[in-house]
């Protein structure tokens, strides 16, 4: 699974999945905490729609942590004050860097979490959806309304 | 008149601070910082928004230590944000990204995806609520109860992207198609500013600018110090993805690239009128004005995209089309910062001014007893 796809499975799944993951890799491989994980910041760069070009928004606060499993270098960032979030991504990410056999088996776990992530954010949509504007055309003699 | 150094006021000053705990603490009670982040959204996301940095955490914490005080907790969110190493830099976020949870446009009824009123306090009347005196944690439960409970197995479509209204004037060409740039922004917090501006300095003090101050200049342009009087072509209210380029690689790729989390902002177009000549011929076409800010602050956001179009006008006198009188005012820590240096010492200075106003009155007297 793409490096992209599953960082949002893993973000938007919350602490429990990371941690069952990174729990494995611990269990079965010598793990050697490269960088512990550190607050810093991400400065957003942002397209405009006006003009096209591009600025900065500002910076979102984050948490960063690097790890080695056996040979292979992983990073974790996530944002806010996570430091154990950002140590188990970054276990995650060297696993799949390392190509371990564990990966496959996360496959199946991660695309079931995908599914339950997006039937959460469609139920959460279906309620907002609730404001959207349902416009009748009235009958009005002898004048435009604005 | 002579230099005296002096000193004094240690114990006066840790006294003092000792107060101010006590103001806090008086009554005996403490507000949980994650009871401010639940409770607090409009007086968090203006903070995040002017002191640049977007973490609801961090703008709690700060809003309980400066007491609700939004230019103590914007310094706060500065302060700590320099201590900060910045790692990384996000890929360029567009706003056709967002998962859009409000939505509307002034400048026209229909539009693709239809106007989503979502969270806003337009519909509401503004009378003070008596009730919420007595909220108690069990009616709260159960009417979330209840509204949730109405959620269907209905799968929306749109995934909460929709298209922007802008893009229908450009297909119609009512308004010029802009060519992509990717110059790389400057960035006001490493570079000191220097004017003329360029479009991504402008924008990115004017998001980071106080409320108060965007709003104020914005509404003095449109009351009558500029001269635009924008429509709300769409202000949209959401989450936009934050991805990374994969930091241990030189791999680019769209699909290797790291997400972080994601950021509610607001986001303005506003459609301002303007006469063109084309051919000698005069044509009338749209120009936008821009803003966007971090959370849900519309006023701000509208403000922002006015003093935009203000400042792409600069050739006109008038202070909100002057980029130095906007763009120099509106930071909320400079601003503040300058204004309370007031409240600072200024002994020797004074006496210097006092001396000058007495030998005015001595030599006034002096005239006329001659």
């Amino acid at each position: 699974m793409q490096r992209k796809r599953r960082t949002t499975i893993l973000v938007k799944s919350g602490k429990q999945l990371a941690k069952l993951f990174a729990g494995e890799i611990i269990q079965n491989y010598p793990v050697v905490t490269v960088q512990e994980p550190q607050n810093g910041l991400i400065m957003i760069k942002m397209r405009e729609s006006a003009q096209n070009k591009l600025f900065y928004l500002g910076e979102v606060f984050v948490t960063e942590c690097k790890v080695q499993v056996g040979n292979v270098l992983g990073v974790g960032i996530i944002q806010d004050d996570q430091p154990e979030m950002a140590y188990y991504l970054a276990l995650i990410d060297a696993a799949y860097n390392a190509d371990l056999a564990e990966t496959k088996r996360w496959e199946a776990m991660l695309t079931e979490e995908e599914n339950r992530i997006m039937a959460r954010e469609a139920q959460e949509r279906f309620t907002l959806l609730k404001t959207t504007v349902n416009f009748e055309t009235m009958d009005v003699l002898g004048g435009a309304t604005n | 008149m002579g230099y005296v150094a002096v000193k004094g006021g240690t114990t006066a000053i840790e006294e003092s601070i000792k107060r101010l705990r006590y103001e806090r603490l008086k009554d005996g009670r403490v507000i949980e910082v994650e009871v401010i982040k639940s409770c607090m959204r409009g007086l968090i996301d203006r903070i995040m928004s002017e002191g640049s940095i977007y973490s609801r955490d961090l703008a709690a914490l700060a809003i309980k230590q400066a007491e609700g005080n939004p230019e103590e907790a914007t310094f706060l969110l500065r302060a700590y944000r320099s201590t900060l190493p910045r790692m990384h830099y996000s890929r360029p976020i567009a706003p056709k990204d967002m998962c859009v949870e409000r939505r509307i446009s002034s400048a026209f009824k229909d539009i693709p995806g239809g106007q989503i009123l979502g969270a806003a306090y337009d519909y509401v009347h503004r009378l003070l609520d008596f009730d919420l005196y007595n909220e108690s944690k069990r009616e709260i439960l159960q009417w979330l109860h209840l509204y949730t409970e109405t959620f269907s197995q209905e799968v929306p479509e749109d995934h909460g992207k929709l298209p922007k209204v802008i893009d229908l004037l450009r297909r119609e060409g009512l308004m010029t198609e802009t060519e992509r740039d990717d110059t790389e922004p400057q960035d006001v917090t490493r570079d000191n500013i220097r004017f003329p501006t360029r479009r991504s300095e402008r924008l990115q003090i004017l998001t980071r600018g106080e409320t108060g101050a965007v709003t104020a200049l914005g509404y003095a342009a449109i009351r009558g110090y500029g001269i635009v009087h924008p429509t709300v072509g769409e202000l949209r209210v959401g989450y936009l993805p934050v991805h990374l380029d994969y930091p241990m690689a030189n791999s680019q790729t769209e699909d290797d690239v790291i997400y972080i989390g994601e950021i509610q902002v607001t986001e303005v177009e506003t459609l301002v009128p303007e006469v063109r000549e084309e051919n000698g011929k005069a044509k009338i076409e749209f120009s936008i004005g821009y803003g966007i800010c971090y959370g849900q602050n519309e006023t701000k956001a509208i403000a922002m995209s006015v003093l935009d179009n203000c400042l792409e006008k600069s050739h006109i006198n008038s202070p909100v089309h002057d980029e130095e009188f906007v763009l120099m005012h509106i930071d909320c820590v400079e601003a503040t910062g300058f204004i309370s240096h007031l409240k600072l010492p200024h002994y020797v200075t004074f006496q210097s001014e006092l001396d000058s106003v007495r030998k005015t009155r001595e030599g006034k007297q002096h005239d006329e007893k001659i």
